[in-house]
């Protein structure tokens, strides 16, 4: 089966003198237009045989020169000007008394012979000209709608192996040949990228792509004088850098493709090329979009930081130094009031370095140390922690026990079970209860904080989880990062977080565990 | 009795309020800067006890543990940074008693090297019944009881639970636990131990969520508390 591409330029092809890639298929047809142009002149010649009694000889020129025309009709350029001098000979021959014979009696003929392949051959030479100027026409619009598909499917993409991947797909569908688009990595290609599984993958192979990609030029088969292999390559150049390889093994194992053929190959692969490099270009604005943002989080992280470990240093400082300096003519309660509020003030620091740390830890992208647990031992575990702040608390806890096994990181779980604690502790009422209860369902296993506390304000319940975002309320220190810990946490065990006020007053916290990551 | 205390640790200020901390509390106690140093003292003065910081400027601490464990069962606390499980499973797989994790409170600090220091002494006469709570267990007779009521535990249930007697207030990893009660083939496997610590909560804890005495020490193992 042939596409519109190639049978495109398989005619121009044989419209073209001398062209640079004789194939064998380009054989063949001169072979079959060959017989045509004969046949045609065959069949003018049993016409004018069945005319001749009747019509005058020099009428029967027609004929043949109709012949010329069809021939020149179908066949190249070469084959219909040997039509011309064929038609003029079976002229001679058959119709010219005496028959059967090149010889003329009546010279007078001889004006007949090449008046007639004169028009012979200028027929020959315009429809000619007319037929190849139909092919380009037909094979630019095949091209045109060839590039014009692709791009059309280029354009929703947006991720250059995606890219890559739908370039190599479409140049499959429209040439015979087997098509692998190679990225490079640091500059060197390397086929551990590459859009197809299935392609001959050796050292020689990879050199030549590596040099079609180093060079900017073809390598491989039948590209460089001396190279084998199964396959050829076609580096891709973007407006500004080279952007990969595309590799092609012609699919009919003996045919070349023609140099029409190849220059579509190489528009097809320009394009691509382009498409390939906006991607590229797309992914490293975001990047730097991103990087941008990471460097306003971190003046932001840097303010609150700075300020709420200050806070409690000078507090801390101040106290110490008041001590040491007038503690003899302090009263008792007086001392022991500024000892009260070193060792809270160091232990508040505490925690938030701590905090600091974990976030810092968990966005540097924290690798988990996942195993399989019982939920219970998690929130058991936590609680244990927390036992001196729960203290005036009344925690109720409802853990069924055929809850499933989950796959998580224990320590981190238990720190998002403390923080969820925590933040109860700090933003609702002393005396108020906590209760905390999971439960499977299709698919994850869900555990929940509730408090009754104020719950959120309208909008809240999203904010609570960005950094340094503090719910408003009369007296409550903190750096904010207690909850954007926990979100952390939570994305990295691919699972969920989220707050919403409670029926009847409070507030609850639901985690969201998937089951399927249990190995 | 007053029992001589063997401080491994870098940082001037943690010795200062160390040194003061044991003075009042009327222990004796030797310095040591470096982990060489910590270990000629160890064999020198044949400390009660030895408080090892795992950060220190010339080896690691561990090799102390190591080093003191080849001539004998002195009972050693680390103090390690928050968030190294890694060091602290390491230090008591070597055969370390418990850890503090820096900063920590004196209070704290106290307990532990109190807990250390009884089990050490305890460690000779195990009496045939063991209780904490409500919970008694009776070894001669593998009897398990839960407010005078019997308790009937697996064997596995029940081999751990010794292994938790054995150490009581002492920090058991999770190797060590599987090791003891599955043996030595087995010790990758916490799930089931995870799974039989459940069961024993549901078992003996008066409520498993929040358990008394089976306590879970995250990232690091398990630990028998009895009071």
């Amino acid at each position: 089966m042939s596409s519109p591409v190639e049978t495109h330029a398989r005619e121009l092809e044989a419209g073209e003198h001398g062209s640079t890639a004789p194939g064998i298929e380009r054989r063949s047809e001169s072979r079959r237009h060959f017989a045509l142009a004969v046949l045609i002149i065959a069949v003018c010649t049993l016409i004018a045989l069945v005319l001749r009694p009747h019509v005058d000889a020099t009428n029967l020129v027609m004929v043949y020169l109709c012949g010329v025309v069809i021939t020149a009709m179908r066949c190249s350029r070469g084959i219909s000007v040997l039509a011309s001098f064929l038609s003029v000979a079976a002229f001679d021959f058959f119709c010219v008394p005496p028959y059967l014979t090149f010889r003329v009696h009546d010279y007078e003929y001889l004006i007949t012979f090449a008046g007639m392949l004169m028009v012979a051959l200028v027929i020959s030479a315009q429809t000619g000209r007319i037929r190849m100027q139909a092919a380009d026409a037909g094979w630019r619009e095949a091209r045109t709608e060839t590039l014009y598909n692709l791009s059309r499917r280029l354009a929703g993409q947006t991720r250059v192996f995606e890219i890559a991947r739908t370039a190599a797909e479409y140049v499959e569908e429209v040439f015979p040949a087997r098509i692998g688009i190679f990225l490079p990595e640091n500059g060197q290609i390397t086929f551990q990228r590459r859009t197809c599984e299935h392609w001959p993958i050796s050292r020689s192979e990879e050199n030549a792509a590596q040099r079609a990609f180093d060079r900017g030029e073809k390598a491989g088969r039948g590209m460089e004088p001396a190279a084998g292999g199964a396959s050829f390559y076609i580096p891709l150049r973007g407006a500004k850098d080279m952007v990969g390889v595309m590799g092609v093994i012609p699919k009919d194992g003996a045919a070349l493709f023609s140099s029409s053929q190849l220059q579509l190959l190489e528009v097809l692969a320009n394009q691509a090329a382009l498409g390939i490099e906006r991607a590229f270009s797309q992914h490293a604005a975001e990047a730097a979009r991103v990087q941008m943002h990471t460097e306003e989080m971190r003046s932001s992280l840097l303010s609150a930081v700075s300020h709420d470990l200050r806070t409690p240093l000078s507090s801390i400082t101040g106290a110490a130094s008041t001590l040491r300096s007038q503690g003899d003519r302090l009263q008792p309660e007086v001392r022991q009031e500024l000892l009260d509020s070193i060792a809270e003030e160091a232990e508040r620091l505490g925690r938030l370095v701590s905090n600091l740390l974990d976030m810092t830890r968990l966005e540097s992208g924290v690798e988990l140390r996942r195993d399989l647990y019982p939920l219970e031992e998690i929130v058991g575990s936590a609680l244990q922690r927390m036992e001196r702040q729960l203290a005036k608390r009344q925690v109720t806890t409802d853990l069924p026990e055929d809850l499933p096994l989950v796959s998580i990181d224990d320590v981190l779980l238990g720190q998002l079970v403390v923080n969820l604690l925590e933040n109860a502790i700090k933003y609702t009422p002393e005396g108020t209860p906590i209760e905390l209860a999971a439960e499977a369902v299709e698919g994850s296993v869900i555990l929940e904080v509730r408090d009754r506390g104020p719950g959120f304000a309208p909008g809240d319940e999203r904010r609570i989880f960005e950094k340094f975002y503090r719910g408003k309320s009369e007296g409550v220190r903190g750096a904010g990062v207690g909850l954007a810990i926990c979100l952390a946490i939570m994305q990295a065990h691919r699972g969920t977080i989220e707050a919403f006020n409670r029926p009847g007053g409070g507030a609850v916290f639901r985690i969201r565990l998937p089951l399927e990551t249990l190995r | 009795m007053k029992c001589v205390i063997l401080i491994v640790e870098d940082d001037p200020q943690i010795r200062r309020f160390l040194r003061a901390t044991l003075a009042v509390e009327g222990y004796q106690f030797h310095e040591a800067f470096t982990a060489e140093e910590g270990i000629a003292q160890a064999e020198a003065w044949r400390p009660d006890l030895i408080l090892l910081d795992l950060g220190l400027p010339d080896r690691d601490g561990l090799e102390v543990i190591a080093r003191v464990r080849q001539s004998g069962q002195t009972p050693i606390v680390v103090l390690s940074a928050r968030g190294q499980e890694k060091d602290k499973i390491a230090a008591l797989d070597l055969g370390a008693d418990d850890y503090v994790e820096k900063p920590f409170a004196v209070g704290e600090l106290l307990a532990r090297i109190r807990a250390a220091l009884r089990r050490s002494a305890a460690l000779s006469q195990n009496g045939a019944v063991f209780r904490f709570g409500q919970v008694e267990v009776d070894s001669d007779r593998r009897l398990v009881k839960v407010r005078g009521q019997e308790v009937h535990l697996t064997p596995h249930e029940y081999k751990l639970l010794q292994v938790l007697t054995r150490y009581p207030g002492k920090v058991l990893t999770q190797r060590q636990l599987l090791n003891e009660v599955w043996g030595p083939n087995h010790v990758e496997q916490a799930q089931y131990l995870r799974v039989y610590i459940a069961q024993l909560r549901r078992k003996l804890e008066s409520d498993p969520a929040r358990p008394k005495h089976l306590q879970t020490e995250p990232g690091v193992g398990y630990r028998l508390l009895i009071d």
